[in-house]
């Protein structure tokens, strides 16, 4: 990818130094490391490990297949039947288990798109700047505080029949506003580091300064928007599902406890159909919500701006010795750093997925 | 003074982006509403039809940019029509009005709970590091804070209501016993029916205010002014309250005018798990219903709240933290 | 969207109201003329000297608030005041095959071949604000329909030629042809309004009508968003009548909190929908709480018959024979609505009309025979591919569009579907919008639709519903009824045939007629029954409609049927 010149070599070498100075992370190894030592993420990996063996593997976990409703409605839970049958004669269990998949397919892609988009805009608005940042940026905030909740509905109901598709590209194209504020945030922060000037008189074009030399510094963030749009998607998802408003055919937990509540599971005498989707929810929601914190403790230090580095980087590091979390994420802390308060506002409750709609 | 107008300028962009979703979102979709309208409810007159037609389009009267242009002045004249299936005929700012004050009462309240005591627990367990508060409040609050909403409430209905049989399980009081009025009765049996739902949205969101008040101040704490005044000598009381806690709560401050916007929508599952008749509530039975004007009335209405406090939010930061003054 | 969070799985109810009063229907003999005397349905006994006690609360999920209005000539506001507040001139009991009691109407004869109706207006009724009531308020509430054709729900009019006063107490209705089937809509199903208040109003089509008056039983008394109160009327003309001084109706938006209401007992009759009923309602109170589910119509398939491989007999008739409708009644409707059998007659409610003779010829009404519909189908000259029939390269796969907001009838469609694709036809159900849904039935926008007619007091108006050409439209035009577009000119003699006649015979004979044409053409795919949805509590009430004692249709929603139960209802305690 560079165009190599002679003279470009030559600084290359000088380069080199520069940039083993710098506190880049390498994320890979070190990062392996620092899940196996942080407990909430090993919990948090482990849940989200579970789930997705069941997603992969339904049909060898669950007894029965989930749509066969040749049993008896309405039974309590029995050796045959571990959490008893609904009211159309389904297993619950074997709904339970297979209603991972979906759950999880909308989790990873509608996170997954949103992440994608997140970066393209947070990225491309805080290294273009001028003008077209002030666009994104508009476009960012003004996504980032109209009520994301209310506004999926009403798109639901001008659909005519919502498939999983469509609500999985809703959730994608709605849910980006954080994480690109966020990434916009972390660019900014970087635009004048030596590493990324030397690199633009080098002659790099922009996307390769863009790919090879910002995102590195960028993973732990995407990862960490990743998971938080992950437990957004989640959420939304089952809650939209609940209500009425996804696909009543689909096989997913949200789908589940709308039947359930259809069918007055509660009042019935049935609340294990009505609770069990539930507890999957909350637990998968639980498992990107731990990983996404431990990501916080784990990757700030080394994301800290070069020139706090020293008092607070080493308080960090010796409170992290304590495992009971201490870190402070990014989002968590008041940004220091200029043009990001306007921000922060919008970005401090937003953050906090009690206060996600959901 | 320029802050103030920047985020003005703002408030007008989102306002103009969130009427005009409104006015866009139908006429993307597949399918005539109008059409579809006026086959189920063949009384509706030619004025309800119209009025329709500006609404979601599908008319081939006007230009689309002549339907844009009628449509902002129904919204700038609070013009938001009448009603089609939720309570046919029914003027939509009078229903959204009936809504409103059961939302803003159950969940405003709360949230101010929620916001109180997650701050001070977050204040407390921040300073006590290492303690056992700390070492399991903030895991178990971050598994709490992403339950779902509705999954608590469900909970909640079933202990409580179904099996305990102590609370009632929907609506906002009993209308068959009760009329609104200043009488104990009255009050007794509106507190009553808000108990549960008002408990589960602060069992929800109590946990982020927690944390993030546990972090502010964590990380307040390794502030250098924090450690001058210990190395001065103050109390610990005195350090926590009159130096940590006042600058740890600032983004927890502006945080919580931001959470007053959520509280509208935030709100809408638990609205809808308990019947409790809202305005998150009342959007839901319009989607089912597909009444469209009530519908965006709604939005728009929760749009504007959020708004709003995004403003108050931003203006009080400004007044309490210099910093972002100058940011202008 | 197009999920509503399911609620009601409404099945009819309002809509079933609706069309009723759209259809064009007939009725059943009258029975020739009726002369009964004044003091039609009280029930109860003697009755009590001490005056109306005792409350009912109603619980019946509209998923609306109030609106206040009760324009009984509005069809979203009949129901409200049709009944316990207007009346109609003669009840007629649909549940029990049409039989009539005389009401407002002291007297009624048919003559002039069935072409001319002659009513005997009752005289010392009053109207609630005091008015005398009198013959010539009838005169104007048809008067009103006839010159505001909005207001005439059931199409009275379409047979009606004239309707005049003869004295001073009777009406005179004249009809074009002999319509006596039709005598159900005149007599039972046409609310009669005062004159000397209607006639001030300028535009009755568009009158809200919030305070009614009428000469019913009951008065509206106090009506909010939340709940409508009615109050028992002092200058009723029934003597002792009404026995229960109170009746509210809450609005519910919802079925959860209906549904709860009935189970803590703070409701006592219920229309409601309750799944599992008996772990949910039954047995939070076993020895009070009762429900009874009365089968009035079916709930079917309805093939576009413009569609080519649709239009194959034996494919619909290969459909019919692969469904389990035991297994689609019990898992989609609870067990509820009992399976429906392919002749359309609606059993036990109209059992005497059902000719098993007929029904044994063809598979004992097409029960659930899978072999039977592969060989149908392979005698056609289908072959299967792929596990799927087809013929000339075309598979039999289709969509079934269905009301997404039924929740109850989207699992029926899942077993259908299931059933089906046993036997090789594949189906895909499109669960849509209320309304979506609604038109895309009346206009013909589908391969298959799953939808239930209204019916009426004998099995004759649900089959006029299906079959008579008159009633349907060319695609993409709004029928009222056949939506299946169905055309036969022997099958519209025969419907007229029984409209012009009062004998019996005639009718079983056209009804078996009606009969062969379902069992043999299958033009319709009845699947379930659809019932009227009642729960009644008898801890402090008594005078229910109960198994052995159908006196009416039970079900709130029901028009004047309502008003008739809330006739017979008193306290015990």
């Amino acid at each position: 990818m560079p165009t190599s010149q002679p003279v470009v070599l030559l600084d290359e070498a000088l380069l080199d130094d520069d940039v083993a100075s710098e506190p880049r992370r390498r994320p890979g190894r070190k990062l392996w490391s620092a899940v196996r030592q942080n407990r909430k993420a090993t919990v948090g990996a482990l849940l989200l490990l579970f789930f997705v063996v069941l997603a992969v593997f339904p049909s060898q976990i669950a007894p029965y297949s989930p749509t066969a409703n040749s049993f008896a409605p309405s039974l309590a839970p029995s050796g045959a039947h571990w959490l008893g049958t609904t009211a159309q004669g389904q297993d619950i269990y074997s709904q339970l288990i297979w209603g991972a998949r979906l759950s999880l397919i909308i989790a990873f892609a509608a996170g997954g798109l949103a992440t994608v988009i997140a970066v393209i805009v947070g990225v491309s608005a805080a290294y273009l700047g001028g003008f077209t940042d002030g666009i994104l940026s508009l476009v960012t905030d003004v996504l980032l505080v109209i009520p994301v909740f209310p506004l999926i509905i009403v798109i639901a109901a001008y659909l005519r029949s919502a498939g999983t598709t469509d609500m999985i590209i809703v959730l994608g194209a709605l849910g980006w506003s954080y994480g690109a504020r966020q990434l916009r945030v972390q660019v900014l922060s970087l635009r004048n580091r030596d590493f990324l000037e030397a690199a633009r008189v080098r002659g790099e074009r922009s996307l390769y300064i863009i790919m090879a030399e910002i995102m590195p510094t960028l993973t732990s963030l995407i990862v960490a928007t990743f998971l938080g749009s992950a437990v957004y998607a989640v959420l939304t998802a089952a809650g939209l599902q609940f209500v009425g408003l996804g696909d009543p055919n689909a096989q997913s937990w949200g789908t589940m406890l709308y039947w359930a509540q259809n069918s007055e599971a509660l009042g019935a005498g049935q609340p294990l159909w009505a609770i069990m989707p539930g507890v999957c929810v909350a637990l998968l929601g639980a498992a990107f919500a731990l990983l996404n914190y431990a990501f916080d403790e784990i990757s700030n230090p080394a994301l800290r701006p070069a020139r706090t580095l020293g008092k607070r980087a080493v308080a960090k590091a010796a409170g992290q010795a304590e495992m009971s979390g201490n870190g402070t994420g990014p989002r968590r802390r008041q940004p220091a750093t200029a043009g990001a308060a306007a921000g922060s506002a919008a970005g401090a409750a937003h953050a906090e997925g009690g206060h996600v709609p959901a | 003074m320029r802050f103030v107008l920047r985020r003005l300028g703002f408030f007008v962009v989102t306002m103009w982006a969130a009427v005009s979703f409104n006015f866009f979102i139908p006429r993307l979709m597949p399918g005539n509403p109008v059409l579809a309208m006026e086959a189920q409810h063949p009384h509706l007159g030619p004025q309800a039809i119209h009025a329709l037609t500006i609404l979601l389009g599908g008319g081939g009267h006007q230009s689309l940019l002549g339907q844009y242009f009628q449509y902002w002045g129904h919204v700038l004249t609070f013009n938001f029509g009448i009603s089609i299936t939720t309570s046919f005929g029914t003027s939509v700012n009078s229903m959204v009005m009936h809504a409103l004050p059961w939302t803003l009462g159950l969940v405003g309240v709360t949230t101010v709970l929620a916001f109180i005591l997650g701050t001070f627990i977050g204040l407390v367990s921040a300073w006590r590091r290492g303690s056992l508060l700390d070492s399991a409040l903030p895991p178990i609050f971050v598994i709490t804070s992403s339950f779902p909403y509705f999954w608590i409430a469900l909970l909640a209905i079933y202990f409580f209501s179904i099996r305990l049989g102590w609370l009632p399980s929907s609506g906002a009081y009993n209308f068959l016993n009760d009329t609104p009025g200043a009488t104990w009765h009255y009050v007794g049996d509106v507190l009553q029916h808000a108990l549960l739902p008002a408990v589960t949205i602060l069992i929800t969101s109590i946990g982020g205010w927690i944390l993030t008040m546990r972090n502010n101040v964590i990380t307040v704490l390794s502030e250098d002014y924090v450690r001058m005044a210990r190395a001065k000598g103050l109390s610990p009381w005195k350090v926590m309250w009159g130096y940590a806690g006042k600058n740890a709560i600032l983004p927890n401050l502006t945080g919580f005018a931001m959470s007053l916007g959520f509280v509208v929508s935030g709100a809408i599952l638990v609205e809808y798990v308990f019947n409790y008749p809202g305005v998150g509530y009342m959007l839901l039975n319009a989607v089912n219903g597909l009444d469209y004007p009530l519908m965006q009335a709604l939005f728009l209405l929760i749009t504007v709240a959020v708004l709003l406090s995004v403003l108050a939010a931003d203006i009080v930061t400004a007044i309490l933290d210099p910093r972002t003054r100058e940011l202008g | 969207m197009t999920r509503p969070p399911a609620h009601r799985p409404r099945v009819g109810s309002r809509t079933r109201l609706l069309a009723a009063l759209l259809a064009a229907g007939l009725i059943a003999a009258a029975c020739g003329s009726g002369s009964g005397n004044g003091g039609g349905g009280g029930g109860g006994g003697g009755g009590s000297t001490s005056g109306p006690t005792g409350v009912v609360n109603i619980s019946d999920e509209y998923g609306s608030s109030w609106t206040c209005q009760f324009n009984p000539y509005n069809s979203s506001d009949v129901a409200f005041g049709f009944g316990p507040v207007y009346e109609e001139l003669v009840y007629v009991d649909g549940l029990q095959s049409g039989k009539a009691t005389p009401w407002l109407a002291s007297a009624f004869a048919w003559s002039n071949g069935n072409k001319t109706l002659t009513f005997t207006i009752r005289s010392g009724v009053k109207w609630s604000d005091g008015v005398a009531f009198s013959a010539k308020d009838v005169l104007y509430s048809f008067d009103l329909l006839k010159k505001y054709p909005a207001l005439d729900l059931n199409s009275d009019w379409s047979v009606l030629s004239s309707v005049t006063m003869k004295g001073t107490n009777e009406i005179v209705a004249n009809f074009k042809t002999a319509a006596v089937p039709y005598f159900y809509y005149i007599a039972d199903e046409t609310p009669i309004v005062p004159e000397h208040i209607w006639s001030k109003i300028k535009n009755p089509v568009t009158y809200l009508d919030p305070h009614p008056v009428g000469t019913g039983a009951f008065l509206m008394t106090n009506c909010t968003g939340q709940n409508i109160q009615y109050t028992a009327n002092p200058h009723y003309w029934q003597p002792g009548e009404p026995h229960i001084k109170t009746v509210n109706f809450p609005a519910y938006l919802s079925n959860t909190p209906a549904n709860n209401d009935l189970k803590t007992g703070q409701d006592q009759w219920g229309s409601q929908f309750i799944p599992s009923i008996k772990s949910f309602y039954i047995d939070a109170n076993p020895r009070y709480f009762h429900y009874y589910f009365i089968p009035v119509a079916n709930v079917s398939i309805f093939p576009n018959l413009t569609n080519p491989l649709l239009a194959i007999p034996a494919v619909r008739q290969a459909i019919s024979y692969a469904i389990d409708r035991k297994r689609v009644s019990q898992i989609g409707e609870y067990g509820y609505e009992p399976p429906a059998n392919q002749t359309g007659i609606v059993t036990p409610t109209y059992a005497s009309w059902y000719d098993s003779g007929l029904a044994g010829q063809y598979g004992n009404a097409y029960a659930y025979d899978p072999h039977k519909a592969v060989s149908t189908l392979e005698a056609a000259g289908f072959t299967k591919v792929n596990g799927v029939f087809q013929k000339n390269g075309k598979p039999l796969a289709f969509t079934i569009i269905n009301n997404g907001g039924y929740s109850d009838w989207v699992a029926a469609v899942d077993v259908i579907k299931s059933d089906l694709a046993a036997v090789g036809i594949e189906v895909t159900p499109d669960n849509l919008s209320q309304t979506t849904w609604n038109t895309d039935v009346l206009e013909g926008h589908f391969e298959l639709a799953y939808d239930a007619e209204t019916g009426g007091p004998g099995p004759y108006y649900e089959m006029r519903q299906w079959l008579y050409s008159p009633n349907s439209a060319p695609i993409g035009q709004s029928a009222s009824s056949n939506w299946e577009r169905y055309r036969s000119s022997t099958v519209d003699q025969l419907i007229d045939q029984y409209a012009a006649t009062t004998s019996t015979s005639v009718q079983h004979q056209v009804i078996d007629s009606l009969e062969k044409v379902m069992l043999s053409q299958v033009p319709v795919i009845p699947v379930t029954e659809e019932v009227d949805w009642y729960q009644y509590d008898t801890e402090h009430l008594a005078g229910w409609v109960t198994p052995g004692n159908v006196y009416a249709a039970p079900a709130q929603y029901t028009a004047p049927d309502w008003g008739v139960v809330l006739l017979h209802l008193r306290a015990t305690s």
